[in-house]
């Protein structure tokens, strides 16, 4: 199968220190890739650079074999990406229900022109509820996000992203600061999400969930490529626990 | 209604259009300027210079809207350029640039203004009714673009542009809209108060003016279209009612802005928000 | 001789103006505030400065009692007003300090009468020719003064440990107080510093033009802020650099294009331009 999303050559600097150097990887359709690595081993860079926040060095990135790499971040993702943020970042001003329905509005805000002229809130209310819904927080919709906890702000980032209907989701560690079995809970929603065919992209640190439910691990250790491949394989290689570990 | 009355309101009614219009910029853009009063001065001068020539008013007051809006743009683009903190010091520069540049030009009538503005041909009363009706527009205007999906796209500039762009959101368009809106209204309340007194100088288009603007949006709740309508009407008619404060004016707008932003930053609206219950978006 | 003249006046202009700036970059550096206020100190400070030589026929003690009232007065504006408000969106704090500005402005019209105090027998007016050039002794001390304190400010930032306490406050508030640091004392330290140093220029700029006025601060207040764009924001280094060149390019701005553009004006036309070729400022901000 084709790759649906792929990243040639990436190098990215900050200042003196190269965060990235020379990665190249790449997504199929309807695959669930995890990238995994120790801190600070580039992996939210990664993201960011596909996603055109951060600005790389070098790099080749595609969507569909087209060349993304110049267009600004809203055009990229108007090509099929969803990013959620490590650091949860709802809109404070508005209720979780808001969240979902200005996402779900995507087109409806394309441009100045159809923002003015359209009015109607209702269709995109219904899309709402029903990512709301597909990760069970429809029975907070009216609350204002900043009462809620942690648990269901990871949720309404992954509603959110999903309501921009994307063809790749990128998860920035959904599950971090969630207790067990929460974070068992929503990565099950997340791989019921990738069954019912989203490609998805996450960066993980919690292994069990990983090694559960993904199909491939990329692993990054200080901006370089380490291993991929299936997962327990990956797991089993020594540098992989090395670097786990630390030396 | 006597004279005094009817100027009184007059000059509510335009400083209705000119809070109404800082608030899409501020209070649902969430960009911050401190040089309002700026682009009120360029829609006045426009106006003025046009209307000595012998530009009926139609023309002049669609000039005065454009010309605001134009260069009201130019500084958006700049605020495009840099981080918040600096938008708030650009814009103040704006302030001073504006003044700075108008008193040192014959052209512009340097310190002693120009005078001389031809009458809009109107009685005092009709030209009341005419600027209540573009303040009533403005008003209409506003409450539309929050009920629109741009004021929903403004509110999510206003809480989070990063997030709002990893949604597909073209913020910079967003921003831009907001300034064109917004310095496009201030040049029209310009050009109508150009109008209403006939004579202007380059001080009353200054930074403390820019304040002032600012601290009707801010006492009326920041975002909220009929607090600020309210904290502006409230804010002007003031000094006229209880003479006595005219001396302490200044003081008290620098009183109320830091007690409003220190003790109830959401101001009126959050009154208004505590007894109704439930939040005005 | 013009040019040299007008450039020693640009660094005595920018003199004053690295003093105020210097403490506003201190306390952007740390809280992310815009003090617009902290020039409200300045203008107490001069007020205090004048009325206690006046008084008491001495300018020590009236630059002790200015510096020291100016430096409590900033912790308590700290402790007061932002103290409780840095939590909110930053505009809060901005608009609650314009507020708080104008607000001082008046009230120092209100006490100390519109038409501005004078000291009844100005100090260190005495003239001494440099290289020929005429110069007031309180202009050359103004310049002294500066590269002192300035000079002082960046050894302790550098050398000791409350200086290092400081720069791990800016960098990370969390990980300094792990240290042992704590950052609320390093905030009052700051604004007492920064406040006391705002009173310094206070002192000086009324010797220098021998007038205080309500609205002195108003210009220094907003040019400042520009300065510290221009200079990077925490940056002191930058806005030492900063301010002497927009003193000299003031003086000779006021020269050459002052038909076109008035003195005030010339630091923002400046900030623009700088902004429009390097949206960051001339130095890197902390």
């Amino acid at each position: 199968m084709a790759a649906i999303l792929s990243a040639e050559a990436v190098t990215v600097r900050f200042g003196g220190i190269t965060a990235l150097k020379d990665v190249s990887f790449e997504v199929k359709q309807g695959e669930f890739l995890s990238l995994i690595g120790p801190n600070g081993a580039g992996k939210t860079t990664l993201l960011k650079t596909i996603t055109g926040i951060v600005k790389p060095a070098n790099a080749s990135i595609k969507i569909n074999d087209r060349e993304i790499t110049k267009l600004p971040t809203h055009s990229r993702i108007r090509l099929g990406l969803a990013l959620t943020h490590q650091i949860v970042s709802p809109f404070k001003s508005m209720t979780v229900l808001q969240n979902v329905m200005f996402a779900a509005g995507y087109k409806k805000v394309r441009n100045i022109g159809l923002s003015i002229l359209n009015f109607s809130r209702s269709s995109e209310k219904k899309d709402a509820m029903a990512f709301l819904e597909m990760v069970d927080i429809a029975q907070y919709k009216n609350f204002p996000v900043s009462t809620m906890p942690l648990g269901i702000l990871k949720r309404l980032e992954v509603a959110r992203a999903l309501a921009i209907k994307p063809k790749i989701l990128l998860l920035d560690e959904p599950l971090a600061g969630l207790n067990s079995q929460e974070a068992s809970r929503l990565a099950d929603t997340i791989k019921l999400i990738s069954q019912n065919g989203m490609t998805t992209v996450m960066i993980e640190h919690n292994l069990s969930e990983v090694l559960r439910i993904s199909d491939r691990l990329y692993v990054l250790d200080n901006g370089k490529y380490l291993a991929s491949g299936n997962p327990k394989e990956v797991m089993k290689q020594p540098e992989v626990r090395t670097a786990y570990l630390g030396s | 209604m006597g004279p005094y009355e009817i100027s009184l309101a007059t000059g509510v009614g335009i400083y209705v259009i000119l809070a109404v219009s800082l608030n899409l910029i501020t209070g649902y853009c969430g960009q911050i300027s401190l040089g309002h009063a700026a682009f009120f001065g360029i829609g006045a001068y426009t106006v003025a210079l046009l209307s000595k020539l012998g530009w009926p008013m139609y023309l002049t007051l669609a000039a005065g809207l454009s010309s605001a809006g134009i260069i009201g743009v130019i500084i958006g683009l700049t605020s495009l350029r840099v981080k918040e903190d600096f938008l708030a010091i650009v814009t103040m520069g704006v302030a001073f640039l504006f003044v700075g540049i108008v008193r040192q030009q014959e052209f512009f009538g340097g310190e002693m203004g120009i005078s001389g503005i031809p009458s809009h041909g109107m009685t005092k009363f009709a030209y009341l009714c005419f600027v209540l009706v573009f303040a009533m527009l403005s008003i209409l205007f506003s409450w539309y673009v929050k009920k629109a999906w741009i004021g929903f796209a403004f509110d999510a500039v206003a809480d989070d542009e990063g997030t709002a762009r990893t949604l597909g959101l073209d913020i910079k368009s967003y921003k831009l809209t907001a300034f064109a809106m917004g310095t496009s209204m201030a040049g029209l309340a310009g050009g109508l108060y150009a109008y209403y007194t006939r004579f202007i100088v380059p001080e009353t288009f200054g930074f403390i003016e820019s304040i002032t603007i600012l601290s009707m949006v801010a006492v009326g709740g920041i975002g909220s279209t009929f607090g600020v309508v309210f904290a502006t009407v409230l804010l002007v008619m003031m000094p006229e009612v209880f003479r006595f404060i005219n001396d302490y004016k200044l003081l008290l707008y620098g009183a109320l802005l830091f007690g409003v932003m220190r003790f109830k930053p959401e101001g009126l609206s959050g009154f208004y928000t505590l007894l109704t219950g439930n939040k005005e978006k | 001789m013009l040019f040299i003249e007008l450039f020693i006046q640009g660094l005595i202009q920018g003199s004053t103006y690295a003093i105020i700036a210097v403490g506003l970059t201190l306390i952007y550096g740390l809280l992310r505030v815009l003090h617009v206020a902290h020039a409200g100190l300045f203008t107490l400070a001069a007020y205090l400065g004048v009325t206690v030589t006046n008084q008491f026929g001495s300018l020590s003690l009236g630059i002790v009692v200015a510096t020291l009232t100016s430096g409590i007065v900033g912790v308590v504006i700290y402790r007061l007003v932002y103290e409780p408000i840095l939590n909110k969106p930053p505009y809060v704090a901005l608009i609650a300090s314009i507020g708080l500005y104008i607000a001082m402005e008046e009230l120092f019209r209100l006490i100390f009468g519109p038409f501005g105090l004078s000291f009844s027998s100005a100090p260190l007016q005495n003239v001494v020719v440099i290289f020929g050039i005429h110069l007031r002794a309180c202009q050359i001390i103004t310049v002294i003064t500066n590269v002192v304190l300035l000079g002082i400010l960046a050894w302790i930032a550098q050398k000791t440990r409350v200086g290092i306490g400081w720069r791990a406050t800016v960098d990370d508030p969390e990980m300094s107080a792990s240290f042992g640091i704590d950052p609320i004392r390093v905030r009052y330290l700051v604004f007492f510093v920064g406040s006391a140093l705002a009173a310094v220029a206070g002192v000086l700029v009324a010797l220098l033009t021998n007038l205080v006025e309500p609205t002195m601060g108003a210009v220094p207040s907003y040019k400042s802020l520009a300065i510290i764009v221009l200079g990077g924001l925490g940056n002191v280094f930058g806005t030492l650099i900063a301010s002497l060149a927009l003193g000299v390019i003031e003086a000779f701005g006021t020269i050459y294009i002052g038909d076109f553009l008035d003195r005030d004006a010339i630091a923002f036309a400046f900030l623009v331009v700088v902004l429009m070729i390097k949206p960051t400022g001339l130095f890197k901000s902390r």
